[in-house]
């Protein structure tokens, strides 16, 4: 029986999308069968972020309207078999599913999976509405800027109205150099502000850049500090007491002191 | 900027101890969907109640603000009274 965990954030580009196809490559690494769904109808991301835009023949929409089985729709992923996307559709808007279309698929998804991973569109309204309908669990994604944790806030308030559960939280994109100078929101801060339970922190890295652009996911690449706190997301998900990075700066540190005696000097 | 300063710096001033601040005060305020002319409006209403007990209170000197707390929210309303006011 599958866990099916939504993942969601209210303000667009905080990371759901590389968040999902992370989490969802990490946990199908560790041998759980997994599905991941795009439910951001309209606007179609996930496919390229994991590089399975080539191969769509079906998408969600289709399922819904019976023009496909579901089975049909999902397309397996390039290198782990028990790893499966079900692509948004491109050509239709978010009304084209209701909440109760979404609530069946999972069901049915249920028995096959050991997860399912929903990814949600951006915003509060029915997109979303319909990605936290068949969730058991909801996984809040910020970044630390006021903005983020703002909407973030708007979104475990209607997490807690839905009687989804408390959600937990990913602090995505963290820049520990920033954090240190106290020019950037801290782990600390965010949680304190959100008084939600957190279960990620993934610093600011290239890498993720680079991935996306190829179309793999960045768990993959054993040098990136973002891959491993993916990893660690995943493991923690699945029951693992994990403890988590430390972001401790201190080459920064050092750097900001001989910077400064440099200036005295000069 | 004195060196000390620069390491160790005057902490409540940098920007994540602002954007903190802010973001308590917003994330309350949307929660309870309080707009500041409900605000304003909150303060006249506690100085015309507290004025049959204190005829000493200035509303435009009260500061109401929402606080969020470890298991319950707050509404801090902080009163100042004219000194001398008792007498009058």
């Amino acid at each position: 029986m599958a866990r099916i965990i939504t993942i969601t954030s209210g303000k667009g580009g905080v990371g759901k999308t590389t968040t999902t196809a992370n989490l969802g490559t990490a946990l199908a690494m560790q041998g759980a069968k997994v599905a991941v769904i795009d439910a951001d109808i309209g606007l179609r991301n996930l496919d390229v972020v994991m590089g399975l835009e080539n191969r769509i023949v079906y998408d969600l929409v289709d399922v819904v309207e019976g023009r496909a089985r579901l089975r049909q729709a999902l397309i397996k992923d390039k290198r782990l078999p028990e790893l499966c996307l079900l692509p948004a559709a491109q050509t239709r808007d978010k009304d084209a599913v209701s909440s109760n279309q979404m609530i069946d698929l999972t069901n049915q998804l249920r028995s096959e999976f050991d997860y399912v991973l929903i990814d949600s569109p951006a915003g509060i309204e029915g997109g979303f509405r319909n990605a936290i309908a068949g969730a058991d669990e909801v996984l809040i994604v910020t970044t630390p800027e006021v903005s983020a944790v703002r909407d973030a806030d708007r979104i475990v308030g209607l997490v807690e109205a839905a009687e989804k559960g408390p959600p937990s939280l990913i602090v995505n994109r963290i820049k520990p150099r920033l954090v240190n100078r106290g020019e950037m929101l801290s782990v600390e801060d965010v949680i304190e502000l959100l008084a939600i339970n957190l279960v990620g922190i993934v610093p600011d890295d290239e890498s993720i850049v680079t991935s996306t652009n190829r179309g793999e996911a960045v768990v993959y690449d054993q040098t990136s500090l973002a891959g491993k706190a993916f990893l660690n997301v995943a493991r923690r998900i699945a029951g693992e007491d994990v403890p988590f990075m430390a972001l401790s700066d201190q080459q920064g540190v050092l750097e900001r002191l001989l910077g400064l005696f440099g200036r005295r000097r000069a | 900027m004195g060196f000390f300063n620069s390491i160790f710096g005057p902490r409540n001033n940098r920007s994540a101890q602002v954007a903190k601040e802010r973001l308590a005060t917003v994330l309350v305020d949307d929660r309870y969907k309080l707009t500041p002319e409900m605000k304003e409006q909150m303060k006249l209403d506690i100085a015309e109640v507290l004025a049959r007990y204190l005829p000493s209170i200035d509303p435009d000197q009260i500061e109401v603000t929402l606080l969020r707390g470890e298991s319950n929210d707050h509404l801090k309303a902080d009163i100042p009274l004219r000194r001398g006011g008792s007498e009058s």
